[in-house]
């Protein structure tokens, strides 16, 4: 198989992030989504293929590795099936839509999965002038001579949605603050802090940031907000619900949107998720598309399968309680879709009902699994 | 613990140059682990499932190390097929493994460290870590920090890593640990006192001039030793130049802090994050389990990042599924129980079976209705129905046991622990295991009638053990029986225990310590000797130094023997003409010695003969001695004076009275003088 060489050469860069990845060297999802893009952006370079199965199985495999190596960073997931739905676009925009790559049946099954109707025209209005010759005999690089730019050009595309991604989220702030506005936010979310910021060159508003024991995040963010010049509280997480009544807006970062409209967010979410229910006030989380994960909760009802040390709560040192006491520190919450009113990405407002449509066209079915 | 991703890539650029080596004992010099190391060394033990060393090399490879030898003595084959198979022999791990054979003659590491010299494979400073590390510490800070103090003091040969872990924590050896007795600024480790838990340890000994040149210390003994060493380039050959040197710790850490010639510096780095821990015996193997599940060491657990490679899932409760299905639930029979266990590839547990706190290596077959409490089933045993394994049991590999059976403490009272030769004669050269087996086999036939008809098992001697731990002669004081008890899985030590907290705290508090005792009875011994036997004052005083040195006392203690010894031996006569010859006479043949045994402190002297009269039937003889030794120069007038003017002379009782003996002797001192001077000026 022509696969075998290129894989061991762009292994090494593969290795080093699935190794990084483990050992929660790189956590995050934007770090960990950056970090993929660049991995996938050496492996292409380096890869030779001579047909768009052979480029989709490489993509694929390097998918599945770090996949592997950190099934809780979604991101790099996403990001892995993101730069696959732009391969087939523009394969199926080259070969004018020819052939598609997923030999589709129309099973109930498939029927079900398939959902809505794709956006394939809008593929259409791009009228390609790329010639692909598929497994050349004679030249067998020529495939991966034509495609291989375009597939760089859609690395670089997500590349650039990643690194805009907080300032394009945050243009629609000053649409949805308002002057005078008690806003609540809780931990350390960067796309969080820059839509505030960003809100706060156009109205005055006080922001009440709840400090998320045990990893205090609050803290940064209070410092950040309050030295950009935003009339800021820091609250500990007890007091939620007392403040609630007073608070006209809660606002949350996310981990990971998930397909069926909840969300995985750092501990307390859940927390004052629930507690703005009680109040009726507006819950709205502020996320970047990359984290539009095609997942479901499975196991457990409140937290994320993620759970950190029980260092942070309890020290090494309490040893009689060591002993005795098993401490559960989950690194994020499941906040369920009922209890978010909005989703503010970079492309637009969703409620969380018509995120599995986002979802959908943001990736290809057949990649859901790998 | 998530690191920002800056710090571990500083840390290439920095030492581009430099190669980052680790060493690896790759054995544990002991046998605590027997019957489970009979053919597999302890390195290889799986705890969690995954094999000690995949452990210790995850957490090198966390510190970003880059060439590893690994020192490996008992199975070596196995180890480096182990290295071979392992992942981590993969080109794109970064690490280049070595693994080290070192002769059947290595018994210690000191030995190990010795060849490491004579391999000569070090080039710059290593990290020293043991085969049986579980750590998520980041060890390249350490690293850097031992780097930096380098530059500037290059006796800064060794920074060991600890961990505050307070005094009963599980994960701390309960048998073999130390107090730490760390300068609070520097960190610098003044003193090493390792604490045996058997016989009870209570006293621990500073040395004084510690506590002189170091204002701010801390005596510390909740510190756990997580046994990881940046070792400088001169500690092997420092290991070569003391051939005694056998433990790391006890041996070596202690003779370098000692040592008045050396004059090198030893690091403590005390670890707030992070978590480490040696599993040296049966016990911390318990412990370290349970911190691993518990997720102590994240992000090394088992769903996350599990050095062996198996991925598990994780449920409530802190319950781990493997993700590949090789456990699975319905394997389990009906209402059998799992509790703060382990299970092990390919095993199968019968209905109606209890597991608790039980370790259960690979291929493992338990029948229904057995109880397994506290016990490490080593790969491939066999357990029979209705058998109950009780507490402490560690059964070797390849054992069969027949239906209700019973292993426990309780009913064979001192051999609870079963093994089986497991066809031994592939491994003939192992001459070691050998002959242990043989003692083995020949001891089981007196026992093995508590075991069930049909078992392919013997009772491994335990008695034997601990007596080959004492010819072993270096660790004998950490291998005696009861200490051993104290390492070992589910002995509940309910008869060791109380004696050790029935300790007396007066006794723990005293301020003379047995050492002192012992050298001031040779001191009077020595000095009677002396007194009757009329030696030379040289003689005498030669030995009095040989004494001190050898029991390491100040020269105060010393000084108060000789003036005691002196005074003492002062005849009491009724008339005061007599005494005062009697006084003169014993004066002018012993008084130099106590300017003899180094260095002349005349108001020490006074001193110290004041508060040996005041406590003494001779109290009234103070006066007279102390004009005699005046008269003979041992003391001088300026040291009277300067005695008479300590405020600690004045005193009560007996002490003011000889207090007021020496004021007249002032008064009559500067009448003399004056009396001379105004003779000079006649």
């Amino acid at each position: 198989m022509a696969t075998e060489p290129q894989t061991a050469a762009g292994q090494r860069p593969v290795e080093a992030l699935a190794a990084k990845l483990r050992r929660r060297q790189v956590v995050g999802s934007r770090e960990t989504a950056l970090e993929t893009v660049l991995v996938l952006r050496q492996v292409v370079t380096k890869a030779r293929f001579q047909n768009i199965n052979q480029l989709v199985e490489i993509i694929r495999s390097v998918g599945q590795k770090l996949i592997e190596a950190q099934p809780k960073e979604h991101t790099v997931g996403n990001t892995v099936r993101k730069l696959l739905h732009h391969v087939r676009e523009e394969y199926n925009n080259a070969s004018k839509g020819e052939a598609t790559t997923s030999a589709s049946s129309f099973s109930i099954a498939n029927f079900v999965l398939q959902g809505q109707p794709r956006r394939q025209a809008a593929g259409q209005k791009a009228e390609s002038t790329l010639v692909l010759k598929e497994d050349d005999s004679d030249d067998p690089d020529s495939f991966a001579r034509t495609l291989k730019p375009v597939v760089m050009e859609a690395i670089q595309d997500i590349l650039d949605e990643l690194e805009t991604v907080y300032d394009n989220i945050a243009k629609s702030a000053k649409d949805h603050i308002h002057s005078d506005e008690i806003i609540l936010t809780i931990g350390r979310s960067k796309t969080v802090e820059t839509y505030l910021k960003s809100a706060a060159h156009y109205h005055k508003f006080t922001v009440i940031v709840v400090e998320s024991g045990p990893s205090y995040g609050g803290h940064d963010m209070a410092c950040s907000l309050s030295s950009s010049g935003v009339s800021t509280f820091l609250v500990p997480d007890s007091s939620i619900y007392a403040l609630m009544s007073r608070v006209s807006k809660v606002i949350l970062g996310a981990h990971t949107i998930l397909a069926n409209g909840g969300m995985f967010a750092v501990t307390g979410s859940v927390l004052t998720a629930t507690a703005a229910r009680a109040h009726s006030t507006p819950v709205m989380v502020c996320a970047g598309q990359f984290k539009l994960t095609p997942l479901w909760n499975l196991y457990h009802e409140y937290g994320a399968l993620d759970f950190a040390d029980p260092g942070s709560v309890l020290g090494f040192e309490e040893c009689d309680l060591v002993d005795k006491v098993d401490v559960v520190n989950p690194y994020y919450d499941y906040v369920r879709p009922d209890l978010v009113d909005v989703y503010v990405t970079n492309d637009g407002d969703h409620p969380p009902p018509s995120i599995y449509r986002l979802v959908k066209e943001s990736y290809d079915d057949e990649d859901n699994e790998f | 613990m998530p690191s920002k991703p800056s710090t571990s890539k500083d840390i290439p650029e920095e030492e581009e140059a430099e190669v980052l080596q680790a060493v690896i004992l790759a054995d544990s010099f002991n046998k605590r682990f027997k019957p489970l190391t009979i053919d597999r060394p302890k390195c290889l033990l799986p705890i969690c499932n995954t094999p000690l060393l995949d452990w210790t090399l995850e957490g090198l490879a966390l510190a970003g190390v880059q060439e590893i030898f690994v020192i490996c003595r008992s199975h070596p084959e196995q180890v480096k097929a182990a290295i071979r198979n392992s992942k981590w022999s993969h080109p794109s791990s970064g690490l280049k493994i070595v693994p080290v054979m070192t002769a059947k003659e290595t018994f210690s590491p000191g030995d190990a460290m010795r060849d490491i010299y004579t391999h000569g494979i070090i080039t710059s400073d290593f990290v020293l870590v043991s085969g049986d590390l579980v750590s998520n510490i980041r060890i390249d800070e350490v690293v850097r920090a031992h780097k930096d103090r380098r530059k500037v003091n290059k006796d800064a040969i060794m920074t060991m890593v600890v961990k505050e872990s307070g005094t009963t924590h599980r994960t701390r050896s309960k048998g073999d640990s130390a107090v730490f007795v760390l300068d609070q600024d520097t960190s610098e480790c003044l003193h090493y006192e390792p604490v045996t838990g058997y016989p009870p340890k209570s006293i621990a000994r500073i040395p004084r001039d510690i506590l002189e040149s170091h204002p701010n210390i801390e005596i510390r003994n909740d510190l756990l030793d997580c046994s990881i060493d940046v070792c400088a380039l001169e500690v092997p050959s420092l290991f070569q130049d003391n051939f005694d040197y056998g433990d790391i710790r006890r041996d070596f850490v202690h003779g370098v802090l000692t040592s008045d010639l050396l004059m090198k510096n030893i690091y403590c780095y005390v670890a707030k994050e992070g978590y480490a821990a040696r599993v040296q015996d049966t016990r911390s193997y318990d412990a370290i389990s349970k911190d691993i599940l518990s997720r102590w060491t994240f992000p090394l657990v088992p769903d996350d990042n599990l050095p062996g490679g198996y991925a598990y899932d994780h449920l409530r409760g802190n319950k781990y599924i493997p993700k590949d299905n090789s456990v699975v639930l319905s394997r389990l029979g009906d209402g059998a129980q799992v509790v703060a266990s382990t299970l092990g590839a390919r095993c199968s547990v019968g209905p109606d079976t209890v597991l608790r706190n039980a370790y259960v290596f690979d291929d493992v077959t338990i029948g229904p209705n057995c109880v397994l409490e506290s016990c490490i089933i080593g790969a491939g045993v066999q357990v029979g129905e209705r058998s109950r394994i009780a507490r402490g049991s560690l059964l070797g590999p390849g054992t069969v046991l027949m239906p209700f059976e019973r292993v426990s403490r309780r009913k064979q009272k001192s051999v609870p622990v079963i093994g089986e030769p497991a066809e031994e004669d592939d491994d003939g050269d192992d001459a070691d295991a050998d002959s242990e087996l043989e003692e083995a086999e020949k001891n089981q036939r007196s026992i093995s009638q508590n075991l069930g008809p049909g078992s392919d098992a013997f009772v491994w001697p335990r008695r034997a053990i601990a007596r080959k731990g004492d010819e072993e002669g270096y660790e004998n004081e950490l291998e005696n029986f009861n200490n051993w008890r104290l390492m070992r899985l589910g002995d509940d030590l309910t008869d060791l225990l109380p004696s050790v907290t029935s300790l007396p705290a007066a006794s723990a508090a005293a301020t003379v310590s047995a050492g002192e005792q012992e050298f001031q009875i040779e001191v009077r011994l020595s000095l009677e000797r002396a007194f009757s036997e009329g030696h030379s004052l040289d003689n005498a005083s030669v030995e009095l130094k040989t004494l001190r040195m050898a029991s390491n006392v100040p020269l105060r203690r010393v000084r108060e023997a000789v003036v005691a010894g002196i005074v003492e031996n002062i005849p009491l006569v009724e008339d005061a003409v007599p005494q005062r010859t009697e006084i003169n006479k014993w004066v002018d043949r012993w008084g130099d010695l106590i300017n003899l045994i180094g260095g002349v402190d005349g108001v020490e002297t006074v001193s110290i003969l004041q508060y040996h009269c005041a406590s003494s039937t001779r109290f009234p003889l103070f006066g007279q001695i102390l004009a005699a030794l005046y008269q003979n120069d041992i003391v001088e007038e300026e040291d009277i004076q300067n005695w008479h003017a300590k405020p600690e002379a004045k005193g009560e009782g007996n002490v003011q009275k000889t207090w007021i003996v020496g004021a007249r002797m002032i008064h009559q001192l500067n009448e003399q003088e004056s009396d001379d001077e105004s003779e000079d000026s006649e």
